[in-house]
């Protein structure tokens, strides 16, 4: 029975060998079983087959045979599990490559909106005077001659009051804003010291509409009133919104100017952002730009709200929006504002 | 007011630069908008010569060849101006000199060679006159630099309507001085008197001594009519003003050096010799110098002699007692008259002239005599004239120089900036203003006496700012506020504005700005049809901020009702002085804009085209002496795709649930629970789109009610042709302050239940007609409080379902807070409401 061992044991060996072989060559999933059932295959699997002999052998060669068995079936069983892990990632990947995506396709985007950048000019101002503590309050557009001219020391009559050619509604006493002061009166009748406001808003001038004119714009009053505030304060304050708004570096000269409503009346210029004061086209080659006016309320605007004028002090502000955004941004042309073109809008 | 700087320099010694001294007053309050340079241009090549030679060239109607001595030699040039004499002294232009845009070259013209250019005023840029060429005085030296004698630098300074002081070049002059530390020169007039005296010549007569506080009046005789020196021809032409005859001329000069505007008078024309001063007579005409005949209303001061008017005081001289060639005597008006009344005529009359202009800033009534005085002093010297004895000065109440009480402290207090009492008070006097201070009370109060010309200076304040001009803004520390913060702000209209905006700009809008100025005509483009009744939609009836009304509440128009409308009919707020009859009113809506803007992209961009815009809406009160209501409000528009897209979903057109979409997404992002869409009629959208937008509000019983705060919609197939649309759009509009009454005042938290939620899916079939809003009532209302949520996520049509019916499939999620809720109980539940689907709608169940 011992050449019989030999034979059977070479027949192992070469059925390992064979199937390995075999196996080396499949590359799909069905073939892969097929090769398991023929030779791993419980029931008729040739590694089955030649187990079958078995019993037919004697006491001292079965462990020999069952060993040799055992080894040939957990190698055939490792390199198929191997196999079969390859193959199916190869199968995965075949498949994943079959949803190959474009990626440089545009994507389903969000439509992406954009807020007007007036009001982010407005929204931007406001942040900067609201962490000095000035609450952000509105006012009517429509209104009397009363709060847009009389109480803010400009009598009927007033030549300064050419300087703001307005729209009326009822002539001479009901008309359309031309500045945001009025609301310094209405907040100062409404609050007791202290008192600071910012107020943005839309004003009105009757103006032929150009390049550099429209007949509705905005505008930024700021008023402060307490029994401490000084003009230097005003100068700080006013630095700081400079600042913040147009660069760390730039300064702020204030030069006497005439408002009815303030005294002393100050016209403040910044150094021109875009040339640091060089000399350029946008600040007409002075190194300045006017960006608002202000000064100490007026002791009569103060009286005529019944403040005591040897008591408060107050300083007051007001600037274009237009003009801000028009230097933040480097817009040229007012009129661009009021156009809502989406080509403009969509910059911002 | 421009300046010619040699005018300014013979009262003020000037040794900066133009350009400093531009700066220096700029920064003091007396704003420089320009510096002119007048002759920097001439160069070298542009010098003074002497015609020494002229003929006429044969065959040429109007060319002449001269000779012309530059000083260094003769030179030939040929000429065509019709006004060059023998012996002219005249500008020229060399070979190679720049003139304007042309450079001079040797030129032969008709056989003669012409070696120069002689200039016009208007080749030197000096002003418009290209009659002839420029003739120098006869005493100029020859090859000088035209640039040496002719050149100027005028300043031109922006009065601000305060300072009516600084409308001259005195009173720019004394400013000069007290900012430089100079003296100032004023001219002294010493008049030699001749002849009959004045008294006996004319008599003043002022009837409205309110509107003429003074009139001084000077007689000048003997005057020999003709043109002005060239030296006060050329200030009166850098100075904006037109060379007229030497007595005109002597007039404008002296009003622009003193401030005190002068009328002169031809004294024959002078009917009765009695000037009467007085309003005018209802229907009164005059024909001023301009050749207008002007119609005269009874606030307007007139200058009359017994027989009529014969001038507007303060703005304009008339024709009939105008100077003329055969004027010999001269009456020199130098009156003072009240501002605001010249202010009122001039604006009357829309004749605003140099006069007037400084008058209506306040006058110094002490500049009369001195005006007077000057001009009759340069009538002897330039027209010959002797004047007549004595000044007839109807005066009767002299202006006394104010006085104020002043402390130091007063600077320091307002500006934060400390000072010295001898600052001040050098600073006051540099302007001339007297102080006097109290010995005993060193460095307290000071007594200061502001001159009659700075009226403006009323009390400390205004003080404060002359010193602060004196020493320089530049000197002002910069600080930080120290003084208490105020109340915390309560509610903040423009932090609610901000919210809506950045939600809608999360929901891909752009804010546009409109123009709140439109018209009625513009606003009824928003009507499908044109009548009162739709009419009333653009703004509602009162003040009812509510958009549209229910549904069964309009009517469709009959034949009768189509009547021709007017749209001026329409209440709105209108102006009173529009622009342009595009602009005659304020807004009722903001949807036009938004349409308008929607049309104007559309013609631009294919794509996007979605906006809103938060303003307000111009309600016209009832009283129209009163304010109207401004409401704020949002207002959506959408049309077309949203983009060009390769993914067809994105690149389709939007439709009605897209722009509710974005109105629900605001409502659930403030928190609005409670809201819904009721069908309505609007004359500006389609019949079968459109819907009031309603939130709940509580009525005083503690009901609830839903009201319109807003309404949304298609726009009517109508409406969209008239605005040219390619797409189809829709609009909506909200009123702010309603959105906001029905924002949760504040968010409380509820539990997340631990128990079991149990879903129940729920499919109906209905009419169609039947709106899914009717249907989720019904299952809301008979769900309870057990009833979490109820999901909409099937509609369908069509086979096996009925036509005219629809099938509708919910998902319902019961759950309770405190248990676990049972299969019977959510069952129940699912039962009721099927039966009452049933019962309210004819539901069946699919």
């Amino acid at each position: 029975m011992l050449e019989q061992l030999d034979t059977l044991l070479a027949q192992l060996d070469a059925l390992r060998a064979r199937a390995l072989v075999e196996l080396a060559s499949i590359d799909t999933s069905a073939a892969l079983d097929e090769w398991d059932t023929r030779y791993l295959g419980r029931n008729k699997g040739e590694l089955k087959n030649l187990s079958a002999i078995m019993p037919r052998l004697s006491k001292e060669e079965r462990p020999v045979v069952g060993q040799r068995i055992n080894a040939v079936k957990a190698d055939l069983e490792h390199q198929l599990t191997a196999k079969r892990d390859l193959l199916e990632q190869r199968e995965l990947l075949q498949a994943l490559e079959q949803e190959r995506l474009d990626v440089t396709l545009p994507g389903r985007t969000l439509p992406v909106g954009h807020s007007n950048p007036l009001s982010q000019v407005i929204w931007e101002v406001t942040r900067i005077f609201a962490d000095m503590g000035f609450h952000t309050v509105q006012g009517p557009e429509v209104e009397t001659d009363y709060y847009n001219f009389q109480a803010l020391n400009l009598p009927a009559d007033h030549p300064a009051r050419d300087m703001q050619d307005t729209f009326w509604v009822v002539p001479g006493e009901i008309l359309l804003r031309t500045q945001t002061s009025p609301m310094q009166i209405r907040t100062m009748e409404q609050m007791r010291p202290p008192v600071r406001v910012v107020v943005p808003g839309k004003v009105y001038r009757y103006e032929a509409i150009d390049a550099s004119h429209e007949a509705m714009f905005h505008q930024i009053e700021g008023l402060l009133v307490d029994e401490h505030c000084t003009m230097s304060d005003l100068k700080g304050c006013l630095e700081r919104f400079a600042r913040e708004m147009f660069g760390e570096k730039r300064r702020v000269r204030f030069r006497g100017s005439y408002f009815p409503f303030t005294e002393p009346s100050a016209e403040v210029d910044i150094d021109c952002p875009f040339c640091e004061g060089a000399g350029c086209r946008t600040c007409k080659y002075t190194g300045w730009i006017e960006v608002l006016g202000s000064g100490m309320v007026d002791p009569r605007v103060l009286r005529q709200v019944g403040y005591d004028p040897a008591k408060y002090r107050g300083f007051a502000f007001g600037m274009g929006v237009e003009r801000i955004a028009m230097l933040k941004y480097g817009v040229n042309e007012i009129r661009l504002f009021s156009g809502n073109d989406l080509r403009f809008l969509r910059q911002f | 007011m421009r300046v010619p700087l040699s005018w300014l320099k013979e009262y003020v010694d000037i040794t900066m630069s133009p350009e400093k001294l531009a700066h220096t007053l700029t920064m003091a309050g007396l704003e420089v908008e320009t510096i002119d340079y007048i002759g920097a241009t001439w160069g070298e090549k542009i010098i003074t010569a002497q015609i020494t030679h002229l003929e006429k060239v044969p065959k040429s109607d109007h060319l002449n060849y001269t000779h012309v001595n530059t000083g260094h030699g003769e030179l030939g040039v040929v000429c065509g101006a019709p006004n060059i004499q023998l012996g002219d002294k005249v500008p020229l232009a060399l070979v190679g000199a720049q003139v304007g845009d042309i450079t001079i070259g040797e030129s032969k013209k008709m056989g003669y060679v012409s070696q120069g250019m002689l200039c016009s005023p208007r080749e030197l840029g000096m002003g418009n006159d290209h009659g002839g060429i420029y003739i120098l005085d006869a005493d100029t030296p020859l090859g000088e630099r035209l640039s040496d004698i002719l050149g100027e630098v005028v300043l031109d300074f922006s009065i601000k309507a305060h300072r009516g002081d600084l409308s001259s070049v005195l009173g720019i002059a004394r400013e000069v001085a007290a900012l430089t530390k100079q003296e100032l020169r004023i001219p002294r007039s010493v008049l030699h008197e001749r002849g009959t005296p004045t008294s006996e010549m004319a008599r003043v007569t002022v009837e409205a001594p309110d509107l003429c506080p003074r009139y001084a009046a000077r007689i000048v005789s003997n005057i020999q009519l003709g043109p002005s020196p060239s030296w006060m021809g050329r200030r009166l032409l850098a100075a904006g003003m037109r060379p007229i005859n030497n007595v005109v001329d002597i007039t404008n000069y002296v009003m622009l050096e003193f401030g005190q505007p002068l009328h002169g008078f031809d004294y024959n024309l002078i009917r009765q010799k009695h000037i009467v001063v007085r309003r005018a007579h209802d229907g009164e005409m005059l024909t001023t110098l301009d050749d207008m005949k002007r119609k005269l209303t009874p606030d307007m001061l007139l200058i009359t002699d017994p027989e009529g008017p014969t001038a507007i005081a303060g703005v304009m001289g008339g024709a009939i007692s105008e100077v003329n060639t055969a004027t010999t005597t001269v009456l020199l008006e130098a009156a003072n008259f009240n501002a605001v009344s010249v202010r009122r005529t001039s604006t009357a009359l829309g004749l605003r002239t140099d006069a007037s202009s400084r008058f209506e800033k306040g006058l110094d009534p002490e500049l009369a005599l001195a005006g007077a005085n000057r001009a009759a002093q340069l009538l002897v010297e330039l027209a010959g004239g002797m004047v007549n004895p004595g000044v007839i000065d109807v005066y009767p109440k002299p202006v006394k120089p104010r006085t104020i009480a002043f402390a130091t402290g007063e600077v320091e207090w307002l500006t934060g900036m400390k000072v010295t009492q001898g600052e001040v008070i050098d600073a006051l006097r540099a302007l001339h203003f007297e102080v006097a201070t109290d010995a005993d009370e060193l460095g307290a109060k000071m007594l200061v006496t502001i001159p009659t010309y700075r009226s403006d200076i009323e009390e400390g304040a205004d003080l404060v700012e002359e010193v602060l001009r004196m020493i320089g803004y530049d000197t002002l520390p910069a600080t930080i506020p120290t003084g208490p913060l105020p109340e915390p702000q309560r509610e903040s209209w423009f932090d609610r504005e901000q919210e809506i905006r950045t939600r809608l700009v999360g929901a891909g809008l752009n804010e546009i700005i409109t123009y709140t100025m439109t018209s009625r005509a513009r606003m009824s483009n928003l009507l499908a049809q044109l009548n009162a009744s739709s009419a009333r939609f653009l703004l509602q009836s009162g003040n009812a901020p509510a958009h549209g009304l229910p549904a069964q509440d309009v009517q469709i128009p009959s034949d009768k009702t189509i009547a021709p409308f007017e749209v001026r009919t329409i209440p709105a707020v209108v102006l009173a002085n529009p622009l342009t009859s595009d602009l005659e009113a304020m807004r009722l809506t903001l949807m036009s804009g938004l349409l308008e803007t929607v049309q104007e992209n559309s013609k631009r961009v294919k794509a996007g085209l979605r906006f809103f815009e938060i303003g307000r809406r111009y309600l016209p009160p009832e009283d129209i002496h009163k304010q109207p209501d401004e409401r704020r409000s949002v207002g959506i528009a959408l049309s077309g795709p949203t983009e060009i897209s390769w993914v067809p979903e994105l690149g389709r057109a939007v439709d009605f649930y897209d722009l509710k979409g974005v109105v629900e997404t605001l409502l659930n992002g403030l928190h609005i629970a409670r809201h819904r869409f009721t069908p309505a009629q609007h004359p500006t959208f389609h019949p079968g789109r459109c819907a009031l937008i309603e939130t709940v509000r509580f009525s005083t019983d503690g009901q609830e009610i839903f009201s319109p705060i807003g309404v949304i919609g298609e726009v009517h197939p109508l409406v969209q042709q008239r605005y040219d649309l390619p797409h189809r759009a829709y609009l909506c509009e909200l009123d702010i302050e309603l959105l906001y009454a029905a924002v949760p005042m504040r968010l409380t938290y509820r539990p997340i239940s631990r128990h079991q939620e149990l879903t129940r899916d729920l499919a109906i079939v209905v009419a169609e007609q039947v709106a899914a809003q009717a249907i989720s009532d019904v299952i809301v209302n008979n769900g309870g409080e057990l009833l979490r949520s109820v999901t909409l996520f099937d509609i369908y049509t069509g086979e096996p379902i009925p036509i005219g019916k629809k099938n509708l499939t919910y998902s319902l999620v019961y759950q309770a807070a405190d248990r676990t809720l049972t299969d019977a109980e959510a069952n129940a539940l699912q039962e009721k409401i099927i039966r009452a689907l049933y019962d309210a709608h004819g539901a069946t169940l699919r």
